[in-house]
């Protein structure tokens, strides 16, 4: 179990606040950073060592030895995971553990079900507006990834393993949305990163402190759902792991999705004709699945949620970032990575700059996939996360006319680089 | 800045207590697990507080005192403590807003949360003695200390008096063992004390500031003459404008340098009378003593009666009389911008012209006469020794009666014995007071400060051994409460208040006042007959140094405690023991380093 050991910040005071201010609207306002990418794409020798094309960003994630993924350990409050790790026995052995997982998902059927659940509530005659993230993709995404922790699920939710309802998976909402709170915080911190302040740091913290307390009491149950004979800390790391990585990255992912598609309003329209043509067979109407697959994947690549990524330099090495000499990469030191800036790369992408669910890969396939990481540290659970989207959006085709709940507050309220609300309204 | 300090100390006032004067067991085991789980709490404690004479509740309130770590909100610490699954949140105040509901609907818990967050109150004021330590990190280096004295212990036979190979060898030790792999890692420090802990990193935000108004004001007087000799004369109705932009900056400019001439030249006098003067001449420091010895008098004598009438009579008018001066000379470009004729041809013919030279003599002459003053005193006082004695004799007896501690506080402290002691003081805020509580705040905002700031040692001024010290205006601003986890005992707290921090707790508690109550539950403190502060003098004099009305009237302000729970049962000292021996055993080997090891496992 990790302990989590809060640090005073040594910042000169507002210091901390301004880079923290600075980082999130660089997240919010996606387009300065593509056009930072573009820059950088075209005169690399400026970035240092931070790398902007396709083939330096795809380089840099393929060299695992070299630039290692424990760049993200100092965020991970709540204890190593596989995003954290490097390549080793441990590593391969939760990998094949979360493959093990992933393979009990019922993907895109609990997803469907629970998407139809949630759009048959908020469209209800007089329901009028509802949040994105709190009153949909936080269930949609839930219900999905509800076989993760197998009979245990009801436990975990309800940090306790005492009732029997909970035993059964039959938790109040109440105590499902606090679960859900905790680890969206914990999440929140590999975004927010070594600049979040003190007061967003700590909060995660203790919600990573909470995290391993539910699961430390539940790690018996854990492993006997899981039906692995692993010991209690390989359990519970695990556990932890999967709690705050797959839920609130997904949700996140489909409110930044949701986002850029209303921000098409041809394109919204465009399906949303389609899904209306099809009646009651838009939820198994492959042909359409396949389309608004694709439009996710798209609407991700111009709303990446990690646009910008660090790896850690073990040490001495060089990195080809396009320009005339390698950038030098000393030991002990970080490299960044600007991957919004290679998914616009029109060297590797054709006609980048265009919206374009269809386009022809070509070789550059993996590319597409490029916010789930590249190579072999790719996230394991991606196709799942596609299809949970996938399903979510189908849902919210159905509603008539989606538009952000503008005039009554703002529409989107940020909690740092993340959206905590994100009001709907229907008309 | 300051409300980071400030939302470390919480104190739930919830009003309306339905039970007695003692806390169950279950609940206080469950607070205790409570605590020890979430380990971001350094103290806790419950209190009764009496309702006010004339509010509609006649219940206590129950009084919930949180210290916590640095950083954290009070809407996520509440929520954390309310939905954690002992349900010791529910058990202490689920009986208060929902009686005879056992097992808490989530829908119930968020009220909860909603009542808790209307009662709380964060700190006005705050100091924390133990900075930039986390619950578990206190732990942690207490047993690391603990661990090194059992080593050392062990290994004294070998090394015997030889310092640093015994030094080294426990390094050695520390290094080598998983347990305090953590340790490796220097103990954090924050910025103001870390990189910010000189004078210049302190000097480097004014100084900026300063600096940065003024580039800003020349800029505004500048970019528009630029512009015009860059793309020529704009229309007639812009060019009046940037006119008009151009006087107000230089008018701007030219105040703020006035200003800064007329602060430097007041820092320099105050600098002079009170440094290198009482550093050259003995007359002048003794004047200097005595002065502040008279109005700090705790006793009523001519000499200190004599010494706050010629303050009011000399001093206050003295002071008034270079404020305005000053304010004068900062707002004379204005007044040369708005009316330039008057200030010629009226007010400039009124003001003696002098050079520097007769200025300086001025000056000189100034100094010499009152060090002649100061000096002929000093001798009259010596010569004349009768009527010196009666000078200084006081004129009535200073107390009326004695310290009485009611049982309930001394089980308090008797309970607390070989542990943190702990203190609440419950005062009211004298009228008008609306006034009071705005000075109040203004006071504690700067012991904030400061704390925050500059005593960053785990002293206040200099008094030691202070924990967690919060001050909080409750009740629509008509109550003051006053909450601490100190070292030692309250006879020497109180001591280290009047001897170390004497103006910042005369400033404090000036505007209390203690009027009748009665007690919150049998067997507690009630107040039978009003109490006033002691007399103080100028705001910041006197006051505490009145030790037994001091002394007495906290101990009457005082209420037991019903709970308490301390996360780490260490002092001060200690801690800072421990956090110096985990850098000193895992920084580099040189001579510091090697004592402050030896010094740690012989204390």
């Amino acid at each position: 179990m990790k302990l989590s050991m809060y640090e005073p910040d040594a910042l000169s005071p507002g210091a901390r606040n301004f880079s923290y201010g600075a980082f999130c609207w660089l997240n919010r306002h996606i387009i300065v950073l593509r056009a930072v990418g573009a820059v950088l794409r075209r005169w690399p020798s400026l970035g240092g060592s931070m790398v902007a094309r396709a083939s330096a960003v795809k380089g840099v994630l393929t060299r695992t030895r070299s630039f290692s993924n424990t760049a993200h350990e100092a965020n991970m409050v709540s204890g190593t995971y596989l995003i954290g790790m490097d390549p080793g026995p441990t590593y391969d052995s939760d990998r094949d553990l979360v493959h093990q997982r992933l393979a009990a998902l019922n993907v895109p059927v609990d997803s469907d079900d629970e998407a139809k659940r949630r759009i048959n509530t908020v469209s209800q005659p007089g329901a009028g507006a509802f949040d994105l993230i709190d009153d949909y993709l936080m269930w949609v995404v839930f219900h999905a990834m509800r076989p993760l922790y197998g009979t245990a699920t009801g436990a975990v939710v309800a940090g306790s393993a005492a009732p029997a309802a909970a035993a059964q998976g039959n938790v109040n909402q109440g105590l499902q949305r606090q679960y859900l709170l905790e680890i969206r915080y914990v999440a929140g911190q590999l975004l927010a990163g070594s600049l979040a302040t003190l007061g967003v740091r700590r909060r995660a913290e203790t919600c990573g402190d909470a995290l391993q307390a539910r699961i430390g009491r539940l790690t018996g149950l854990i492993g006997t759902a899981w039906g692995v004979t692993s010991s209690t800390a390989d359990i519970e790391r695990n556990a932890v792991g999967l709690a705050w990585i797959s839920h609130p990255v997904t949700v996140q992912s489909g409110a930044l999705a949701v986002q850029e598609l209303l921000e098409r309003p041809k394109v919204y329209e465009q399906l949303r004709s389609q899904a209306k043509s099809l009646g009651a067979s838009v939820w198994t109407d492959a042909n359409f699945r396949n389309v608004v697959r694709d439009h996710v994947l798209e609407l991700m690549r111009f709303r990446p949620i990690f646009p910008l990524l660090a790896r850690d330099v073990p040490r001495d090495t060089e990195v080809e970032t396009g320009a005339r000499h390698n950038a030098k990469c000393p030991g002990g030191g970080k490299v960044s990575l600007l991957s919004i800036a290679a998914l616009f790369d029109s060297t590797a992408v054709p006609d980048s700059g265009k919206f374009c669910p269809h386009r022809n890969w070509g070789n550059e396939h993996a590319l597409r996939y490029l916010m789930f990481g590249y190579g072999y540290r790719q996230c394991p659970a991606r196709d799942y996360a596609v299809e949970i989207l996938t399903s979510a959006l189908i849902g919210l085709l159905t509603l008539p006319g989606l538009q952000l709940a503008r005039g009554e507050g703002k529409a989107i309220v940020y909690d740092g680089p993340l959206m905590s609300c994100m009001r709907m309204r229907i008309p | 800045m300051l409300e980071i300090v400030r939302q470390q100390m919480i104190c739930i006032v919830a009003p309306g207590w339905p039970g007695g004067g003692e806390i169950p067991t279950p609940v206080s085991g469950a607070l205790n697990d409570l605590f020890k789980d979430v380990a971001v709490v350094h103290f806790a404690s419950i209190g009764l507080l009496p309702a006010m004479a004339d509010a509609a509740e006649q219940r206590p309130s129950l009084m919930l005192e949180l210290a916590v770590e640095e950083g954290l909100s009070p809407y996520d610490l509440l929520y954390r403590l309310i939905y954690h699954s002992g349900g010791a949140m529910w058990s202490l105040f689920g009986g208060m807003y929902f009686p005879n509901v056992e097992e808490p609907t989530d829908q119930q818990k968020q009220q909860l949360l909603g009542r808790l967050m209307e009662c709380h109150s964060i700190a006005d004021g705050a100091f924390v003695g133990a900075r930039d330590r986390s619950v578990r990190q206190i732990q942690m280096e207490a047993e690391l200390l603990k661990q090194t004295r059992n080593e050392a212990r062990t290994l004294k036979p070998k090394y015997g008096n030889d310092r640093t190979a015994f030094a080294l060898a426990l390094a050695r030790w520390a290094y080598t063992n998983p347990r305090f792999e953590w340790a490796a890692k220097p103990a954090p420090r924050s910025y103001w004390r870390g990189k910010g802990a000189g004078i210049g990193a302190k000097l480097a935000y004014p100084v900026s500031a300063l600096v940065l108004w003024f580039v800003v004001l020349w800029l505004g007087g500048a970019l528009p003459r630029a512009y015009n000799w860059f793309f020529g004369e704009p229309h007639p109705v812009v060019l009046a404008i940037e006119d008009a932009v151009s006087k107000t900056s230089k008018c701007l400019l030219a105040m703020s340098g006035h200003f800064l001439l007329a602060v430097s030249v007041i820092a320099f006098l105050v600098w002079l009378f009170l440094v290198p003067l009482p550093a050259q001449f003995v007359s002048w420091r003794r004047w200097l003593k005595s002065i502040q010895r008279e109005l700090e008098r705790p006793t009523e004598t001519i000499s200190s009666l004599s010494t706050y009438v010629a303050g009011w009579v000399i001093g206050v008018p003295l002071l008034l009389a270079i404020a305005a001066c000053a304010i004068a000379y900062t707002l004379a470009p204005l007044a040369y911008a708005l009316v330039p004729e008057y200030m010629e041809q009226t007010i400039e013919p009124k003001i003696p012209k002098l050079t520097g030279l007769e200025l300086t003599e001025i000056a000189v002459v100034a100094i010499i006469v009152v060090l002649c003053i100061g000096a002929l005193f000093s001798r009259l006082n010596r010569r004349f020794t009768t009527l010196s004695e009666r000078f200084f004799h006081p004129l009535e007896d200073d107390v009326p009666r004695a310290q009485q501690i009611h049982p309930s506080i001394e089980r308090c402290e008797a309970r607390e014995v070989d542990r943190i002691q702990h203190m609440i003081s419950l005062t009211d805020l004298c009228g008008p007071q609306g006034w009071s509580a705005w000075c109040i705040r203004a006071s504690l905002r700067i012991v904030t400060f400061a704390g925050r700031v500059f005593f960053t040692q785990g002293w206040l001024g200099d008094a030691p051994g202070i924990h967690f010290g919060h001050w909080h205006i409750i009740d629509n601003g008509r109550r003051f409460l006053f909450c601490s986890n100190y070292d030692g005992n309250f006879g020497g707290y109180l001591d280290d208040f009047i001897n170390g921090a004497s103006s910042g707790t005369t400033l404090a508690w000036r505007w209390t006042e203690l009027n009748p109550r009665v007690p919150a539950v049998a067997g507690q403190p009630g107040i039978a007959q009003p109490r006033s502060f002691p007399p103080t003098r100028f705001l910041i004099y006197r006051g505490v140094k009145c030790e037994l009305k001091f002394k007495s009237y906290a101990r009457d302000s005082m209420l037991p405690n019903l709970y308490r729970f301390v996360a780490c049962n260490a002092t001060i000292d200690e801690i800072n023991l421990a956090t110096g021996l985990r850098d000193a055993l895992f920084g580099e080997r040189n001579e510091k380093n090697d004592d402050l090891i030896m010094r740690a496992i012989e204390t």
